[in-house]
């Protein structure tokens, strides 16, 4: 199933170090401005908005 | 720069340190770590699927070598990774968490003695090569066999300093109960060394009282601080000072008695908890969260009657040792990710090869 990875841009460096770790040095991931945990529910949705454009963007979906 | 320099900087540049200098290790050294186990270097001690890295024995023995052990140490070292193992928290990957655990490692038996093992003052700090150096083999090795670098794979918002070494000994000699190995089936001339994850160590100042039940009610407000609350409860393992635990014993209690204490005492009142904003536990991570959260449960305590929960699961979330001087009412909480009701991972230490290295005892 096709799946694109989310992070924080905090964990920028942990998420290349793990995609090197895995053998795919130029894997695409989506970043989201730090941090997710105490944001409200609202806060979280806008998140998703802003998000979503390059989520379809790395699953390839054409407008 | 003279030729030790030289390799030291070395070891800098391509980094494998954890800040301080390490010892170059070389073929004949890591020969004679080796030569103390009975295991294909080969073999794997703990093994990371998620990075698709692992530690054998072999780099278990470098990363020894360049902490500063000396080959008699290493049996125990191999047995402190099969707790590791054991314990689980490891290779479930903790150590890239950014909680920032380190790996509390604690010996019992006459490996202690054996070794020059600090068991009594100065418990978590400096100035005892055999505790100074075990402790940091394991980190140096979790850096440089499974790359977990800080602000790379190894995320830790603050970490704690319990990461360059967290090994020390039971102080059998002045408890006054049978230790944690014995506790766990294992005969008091055996040696055993048990891994714990741990965050912090807090102290417990209590010079003040001869009561029993003052002095646990002053640990157990410790234990069940909030901020410790990240998962719905908590785990522990409680190090009595000698004085402390002479006292509790003088007056009949045995160490499952302070563990229950200490669960009873552990009741926090929801009124606390809704104060910092976590009164209730996501149903879905299972972590403590406020009462508004969307995915909030409020989790009911044991007693109807009060609004409330206990900081614990169960008085096996409470791990008691007895280590430190005899010199002062100064216990410690290390507070632990489990064990929550599981046999510790008490690991047996196989008899040490006849050494001809060992450290001067630490007896006197």
């Amino acid at each position: 199933m096709p799946a694109v990875s989310i992070c924080t841009e905090a964990f920028r460096i942990p998420a290349q170090a793990m995609a090197k770790a895995y053998g795919f040095p130029g894997f695409q991931y989506v970043e989201v401005p730090h941090p997710v945990a105490s944001l409200s529910a609202e806060g979280l949705r806008q998140r998703v908005e802003e998000v979503l454009p390059r989520v379809l963007d790395i699953l390839g979906v054409q407008e | 720069m003279n030729e030790a320099q030289r390799a030291i900087e070395h070891c800098y540049a391509q980094g494998w340190t954890d800040g301080l200098p390490v010892v170059p290790c070389d073929a004949d050294q890591l020969e004679a770590m080796l030569a103390r186990v009975d295991r294909n270097p080969d073999e794997v001690l703990l093994g990371m699927p998620q990075l698709g890295r692992s530690v054998t024995v072999r780099l278990a023995a470098i990363n020894a070598v360049m902490a500063g052990c000396l080959p008699d140490y290493f049996p125990l070292l191999v047995a402190a990774w099969d707790s590791l193992r054991e314990e689980g928290y490891a290779r479930k990957g903790i150590w890239q968490s950014t909680t920032g655990t380190a790996s509390l490692l604690l010996v019992n038996g006459p490996v202690r003695h054996e070794l020059g093992i600090n068991a009594r003052g100065n418990l978590f700090g400096q100035g005892f090569r055999a505790n100074a150096t075990i402790g940091r083999a394991v980190r140096l090795t979790a850096m440089n066999a499974l790359g977990l670098r800080p602000h790379e794979l190894d995320q830790a918002t603050q970490g704690t300093p319990a990461k360059y070494t967290a090994c020390f000994g039971e102080n059998e000699e002045e408890s006054p109960w049978p230790p944690l190995h014995v506790d766990c089936g294992l005969a008091p001339e055996d040696s055993a060394v048990t891994a714990m994850t741990m965050r912090s160590t807090v102290h417990v100042e209590a010079r003040h009282t001869a009561v029993p039940e003052q002095l646990l009610t002053d640990v157990a407000g410790t234990l069940a601080r909030t901020g410790a609350l990240l998962h719905q409860t908590v785990s522990a393992c409680v190090v009595l000072c000698p004085e402390h635990a002479q006292l509790l014993a003088g007056a009949g209690w045995s160490k499952r008695d302070v563990s229950v204490f200490l669960y009873e005492q552990s009741y926090l009142p929801r009124e606390t908890l809704d104060r910092a904003g976590k009164g209730a536990v996501s149903r879905i991570s299972l972590w403590r969260v406020a009462r508004d959260h969307p995915d909030a449960v409020v989790d009911a305590g044991p007693d109807p009657a009060r609004d409330g929960i206990h900081a614990m699961t169960s008085p096996e979330a409470v791990q008691v040792v007895v280590a430190g001087a005899s010199n002062s009412g100064v216990s410690a909480v290390v507070e632990t990710f489990g064990p929550r009701g599981g046999r510790p991972a008490v690991t047996r230490i196989p008899s040490a090869a006849a050494g001809t290295t060992t450290e001067q005892e630490n007896r006197t």
